[in-house]
């Protein structure tokens, strides 16, 4: 063999985990300081730095996966004794070290070509850079607190990459609204934080009190501790569920993501794709253990995903605005990978391993998805309304073959990444369901309801964009992208109809993830041992299967999401591309239904004109008043009472002789009167 | 020989009187940022060579109880501790780089310089002064150079602005020199010792024989000093008022320091004599941190001027004090108690650096567009994309993002206080929101959306005010993600507090 690469070979990068995070870092700062005098005024540290993670993240799993050097965690102190900054190598980091290095060094090279002409690249590449470098952050960290910290360090780039284009009101304003989302999330969050290091504390840990490890191997004690009356870690799960329902878009907290849209649609791949909303389900999955151990916790986990699953796919129904359409169509796949982990109750970690599975199939061909729209808005003049579109195959082929490979993906086509992720979460939400009752259908109904409604969306997308006649003097001559945007969506292409194949139907995946929690991790000082779900399930009053299957389940529900999902895709091609129905029948005002999905079910009305615009402004308006009038009132009127007393006594300083002389014998004699009324000297 | 702190502050009286002989701009402002330089070299000497006497657990002690009118018991008597030090630290670091803000200053430039530096002088005297005497006379003196800078270098309404935060919180302050003085009387007759020494009466105070009007009252004259000097909701109303009339320097010396002595007061005086206090006024003491938390993002929503708004995000930082102070002495483990206890120390620090910046973005854009009502901004970035980082960042520490001071502080307090106020730290917490809230609807107004053409052509940011307000920002990131140097220093004199006995059985939930 090659010395160098026997060299390479040597290397045991699980020691220089923490470079990926602090890489994009000084990526980030370098970009920001001198960006604009380098390499095209701006990208070359960025994609840099990427790349070198992407190097070392790459290593790692060659580290662990092929030469089985083991899972490994190290940690600094921080600033107290039990809080720590840690980084933790283990088939669940890696799955996402490698997922985000790959997509966001992809999305930077696109980047190059997208934002080529924008006269702020630098400081784009420089907040991409920390985008990325913070979800790293998050992915590794090996403790609570570290990944709140990147959690929000994520928010804050979202935040900032939505408003990109500052400028645009629309574009501040969907900032402000994707933190505020998030922001109800997180302090419920930081709030479960608290409350288990509280219990850690409690239960006499002193060392690495909230890091994930040492939280998993004290679940037993922690299990008997109550907070307000209720379990502790049941209350802890729910706070941690709402900071994933914020982060990840759940409902009702989703609201922010179609408006999201207003920025760079590099932003959006990213957001969707690598760096921010697949933060929740990785939260989830991450704490997993503790969610199967607190009763009734995975339940509502499940429930809630399923709700948003179908939910969100009924909006991107009716929606017209193509980066919208995709967006709408993430949240209800979020709500899929959310769904199974709630049905981890019984089928225990393959649950993480079929959502990470899912996030990282779905990492490729969203990813794609909007990269190809950006492609269209740039070769478009930024025409984002489908309506305006049509027959673009012809002018931007790449594109449009490439968004139909991802389209292919997002509906499960089969042998496309997406079937085999997909599907599968489909039938175990079934062996979910087979034992929990009546009620348990219901995720396992919603997710493949979810099924149809996809296909159909996702393909009226591409047949009203792609096919047909242009209907927009934009639309008929639109150019096709460079090849530093044609290449990524290659590759993605590539990867969102392959990734299946590649990994034998998801099963080399599947193993190697079901490793995690189960196996031991090394750290510098010792190790801490794989602990046993099925004795933790229990503690939360859940019964895993042996081996995570269950017995036998029909061929007919297997194939169902198949069939359903071909059903969909008649629909759409029989509506929209041979044209067989007339659809303004049904699209029109009159429609009530239409209406409740045009107007997204009155969210954003019940949040923002009720909520924000009237309650709070009302609440604060008497607030000033309460302020101005009542609190300082209080103070002035004293200061009143003062001064008009002293107006009133100034007075009395007549200056005449006789006066003092009265007021002096009379006040004598008061206190003369006082003294013995009072039994006094 | 005299020691560093003396040295500090006779820099400054030297500074002060050299500079009020100037007659330029020029001359005032070299003056003043040399004397303020030095003793923020000092301090800064301080903090690297500090080491505790293990005995005292004071640093950098000098003179002794009663050297100086020894019949009443009065002495100078100086000296830190883990609180005292970050506190002097943070009080030159805030008026030096203050005096460098103020660079282009053209109105009576000796004076305004002048009462700069004796502000500097006055606060350092209240953090480090060991003697109740002392330690009275300079808190009434900070009054005085903050009272001439609102009511000579401020706004409209600076008269009004500046006699009401001289009368409120010189009521306060005479209320507290009563409970001082009856600390004092009761001290004397018990132990036949009159003294104002801060450690002698502190130390004697718990096993003081007293009546409970007394005890209570004593207690309950001090606190009331000290929650309207930091300020507490319901004693707030001169805080915005004060900031809205005062000039840039004076507000961020106010809100940036002159609010800590507030807090530090806690720390200092309220501590020790908690073993001889009503478990009523712990249970007031986090009702009043609550209560500021709450009020302050929804009073901040409501205002036009953006300073203002600033100003009411400082009463719900400070409530974190209170807050975090209140649940640190309650019955509980003493990690999560001692977790709390730093915290709160660690947000005076932190909040002392933020607020610098914010106060400074409001300078800023008055300066640059003479208003500062946000309603007549909007889109500043277009003219000042130097200044739109500093004041996102500004913003985005003060509303608690993870790497800046801010969050450190905030998680320590939240996380080391649920153990004992579990209902408070959940109300807390989901206020969080409603501030994040004002601070980015502020910051959108201001930065983002299209440039108002009404302001006309504004310059950039000017180098004085960059580099200044880069400095700060810089502080509170690298204390961030490196809290350890301050972080520890104070963890140490909290360790100190809470396993010297200060424990009350109230609060506190079955976990």
């Amino acid at each position: 063999m090659d010395p160098t690469l026997t060299a390479i070979t040597t290397i045991d990068f699980r020691m220089y985990a923490h470079w990926i995070v602090l890489l994009p870092m000084i990526g980030f700062l370098l970009e920001l300081l001198i960006g604009q005098y380098t390499w095209r005024k701006g990208g070359m540290f960025a994609n840099l730095s990427i790349f070198g993670s992407m190097v070392i993240s790459y290593g790692c799993l060659y580290n662990v996966y092929v030469q089985h050097l083991g899972f490994w965690e190290y940690s600094w102190d921080w600033f107290y004794p039990g809080i720590v900054a840690g980084f933790t190598v283990d088939p669940l980091s890696l799955a996402m070290l490698c997922m985000v290095s790959f997509i966001s060094f992809l999305i930077h090279i696109y980047a190059i070509g997208y934002m080529g002409h924008d006269c702020a690249k630098h400081v784009y590449f420089a907040e991409t850079a920390l985008f990325t470098g913070s979800m790293f952050g998050l992915v590794l960290a090996n403790n609570l607190l570290q990944l709140f910290i990147f959690w929000e360090m994520v928010g804050l780039c979202s935040y900032l990459l939505i408003g990109f284009w500052w400028h645009k009101p629309e574009a501040a304003a969907a900032g402000k609204k994707a933190w505020m989302s998030c922001a109800v999330g997180d302090c419920l969050f930081l709030l479960g934080i608290a409350i288990m290091y509280t219990i850690m504390a409690k239960h006499g840990v002193t060392t690495e009190v909230i890091s994930f490890n040492q939280i998993f191997q004290h679940l037993e004690v922690l299990s008997s501790s109550v907070v307000f009356g209720i379990p502790a870690l049941t209350i802890i799960c729910i706070l941690f569920m709402c900071g994933v329902l914020g982060k990840s878009a759940g409902f009702p907290l989703h609201v922010w993501i179609p408006d999201a849209m207003e920025g760079p649609t590099t932003v959006s791949a990213l957001i969707h794709a690598a760096t921010m909303v697949t933060a929740g389900v990785y939260l989830i999955a991450r704490a997993f253990p503790i969610f199967l151990a607190a009763p009734h916790a995975l339940a509502v986990v499940g429930f809630f995903g399923a709700f948003t699953a179908l939910y969100a796919s009924t909006l991107g129904l009716v929606v017209n605005d193509l980066k919208r359409i995709f967006a709408y169509s993430t949240i209800s796949q979020l709500g899929y990978m959310i769904t199974i982990l709630g049905c981890g109750a019984v089928i225990g970690v393959a649950a993480v391993a079929l959502a990470l599975f899912h996030l990282v199939a779905h990492a490729f061909f969203k990813a794609l998805l909007f990269l190809t729209s950006g492609s269209v808005l740039h070769g478009t003049s930024n025409t984002r309304d489908i309506k305006e579109m049509g027959g673009l195959l012809k002018g931007m082929p790449w594109t449009g073959w490439t968004m139909l490979a991802g389209a292919l993906a997002l509906i499960a086509f089969p042998f496309t990444a997406g079937y085999y992720s997909k599907d599968r979460i489909i039938e175990e939400a079934y062996v979910y369901a087979t034992g929990h009752g009546s009620l348990g259908y219901l995720p396992w109904l919603f997710l493949v309801l979810g099924v149809i409604l996809t296909a159909t969306y996702t393909f009226r997308a591409w047949y009203l964009a792609m096919t047909g006649e242009p209907r927009s003097y934009l639309a008929v001559h639109p150019h096709e992208c460079d090849w530093w945007m044609r290449t990524p969506l290659v590759i993605l292409a590539i990867f969102a109809l392959g990734l299946g194949l590649f990994t034998k139907g998801g099963t080399l995946f599947w193993h190697f993830l079901e490793e995690t929690f189960v196996t031991a991790t090394n750290t510098v000082s010792g190790i801490y041992p794989g602990i046993d779900l099925h004795e933790i399930a229990t503690l939360g009053g859940n019964h895993l299967l042996e081996h995570g299957h269950a017995a036998e389940i029909s061929p007919a529900v297997i194939y169902l999401p198949f069939f359903l999902m071909v059903a969909g895709l008649a629909i759409a091609t029989g509506a929209y591309y041979r044209n067989r129905v007339d659809m303004s029948k049904y699209i029109k005002k009159e429609n009530p239904l239409y209406q409740l999905l045009w107007n997204k079910y009155y969210m954003d009305y019940l949040f923002k004109d009720i909520l924000a615009e009237k309650i709070i402004m009302t609440v604060f308006t008497f607030w000033d008043v309460l302020d101005r009038y009542v609190i300082d009132g209080v103070v002035n009127l004293m200061s009143w009472i003062t001064i008009s007393t002293g107006q009133v006594s100034r007075k009395i300083q007549t200056g005449v002789v006789q006066n003092y002389a009265t007021a002096v014998i009379f006040g004598v004699s008061l206190l003369v009167i006082l003294v013995k009324l009072l039994g006094g000297v | 020989m005299i020691g560093p702190i003396s040295a500090i502050m006779l820099t400054l009286v030297v500074g002060a009187i050299i500079t009020l002989l100037t007659n330029s701009t020029a001359q005032a402002r070299a003056v003043a940022i040399v004397s303020s330089f030095i003793a923020l070299a000092i301090s800064i000497w301080m903090f690297l060579t500090y080491e505790l006497n293990p005995v005292t657990h004071l640093a950098f002690e000098e003179g002794s109880a009663n050297n100086w009118i020894s019949s009443i018991g009065i002495g100078y008597h100086v000296g830190v501790d883990g609180i005292g030090l970050p506190m002097v630290l943070l009080a030159t670091i805030v008026c030096a780089l203050g005096t460098v803000y103020s660079w282009s200053e053209s109105k009576r430039p000796n004076q305004f310089f002048a009462l700069v530096l004796l502000m500097d002088l006055t606060l350092i005297g209240v953090f480090v002064s060991l003697d109740f005497f002392m330690f009275y006379v300079f808190w009434e003196l900070t009054l005085l150079p903050m009272f001439f800078l609102i009511g000579v270098w401020g706004g409209p309404r600076k008269d009004y602005s500046a006699i009401k935060f001289l009368i409120y919180t010189h009521i306060a302050s005479v209320i507290m020199m009563l409970g001082i003085f009856a600390m004092y009387y009761y001290n004397g007759i018990n132990t036949g010792v009159y003294t104002f020494d801060m450690m002698t009466l502190l130390h004697s105070y718990p096993t003081l024989p007293i009546s409970s009007f007394w005890k209570n009252f004593i207690f309950g004259a001090l606190m009331f000093g000290f929650i309207v000097k930091m300020p507490s909701v319901p004693f707030h109303t001169w805080l915005p008022d004060a900031h809205v009339e005062a000039p840039t320097v004076g507000s961020i010396i106010l809100a940036g320091v002159l609010l800590k002595m507030g807090g530090y007061g806690l720390f200092r005086v309220l501590l020790p004599m908690i073993p001889n206090a009503s478990p009523y006024f712990i249970y007031a003491l986090a009702l009043f941190g609550l209560v500021s938390i709450i009020y302050s993002p929804f009073a901040a929503l409501a205002q036009k001027d953006i300073k203002k708004l600033v100003a009411f995000s400082s009463i719900g930082h400070m409530g974190f004090i209170s807050l975090g102070v209140a649940a640190s002495v309650a019955a509980g483990l003493e990690g999560p108690r001692i977790l709390a206890h730093t915290g709160a120390m660690f947000q005076m620090f932190s909040h002392g650096i933020i607020t610098a910046v914010l106060f400074g973005s409001c300078g800023v854009i008055e300066h640059h567009t003479h208003t500062r009502i946000i309603d007549d901004l909007g889109g500043l970035t277009k003219k000042m994309p130097k200044f739109a980082i500093l004041m996102v960042a500004g913003f985005f520490a003060s509303l608690g993002l993870p790497l800046c001071s801010g969050f450190v502080a905030e998680f320590s307090i939240l996380g080391g206080s649920f153990q004992t106020l579990p209902i408070f730290v959940a109300l807390a917490a989901v206020t969080i929101p409603f501030t994040a809230g004002y601070h980015l609807w502020a910051v959108q107004r201001t930065l983002w959306g299209p440039y108002n053409e009404y302001l006309g052509d504004i310059k950039e940011i000017k180098w004085y005010e960059f580099a200044t307000l880069a400095i700060w920002t810089i502080l509170f990131i690298v204390l961030g993600i490196y809290p350890q140097p301050i972080f520890n220093m104070m963890q140490d004199t909290a360790t100190y507090f809470i396993t010297s006995g200060n424990i009350l059985p109230i609060g506190g939930i079955p976990i």
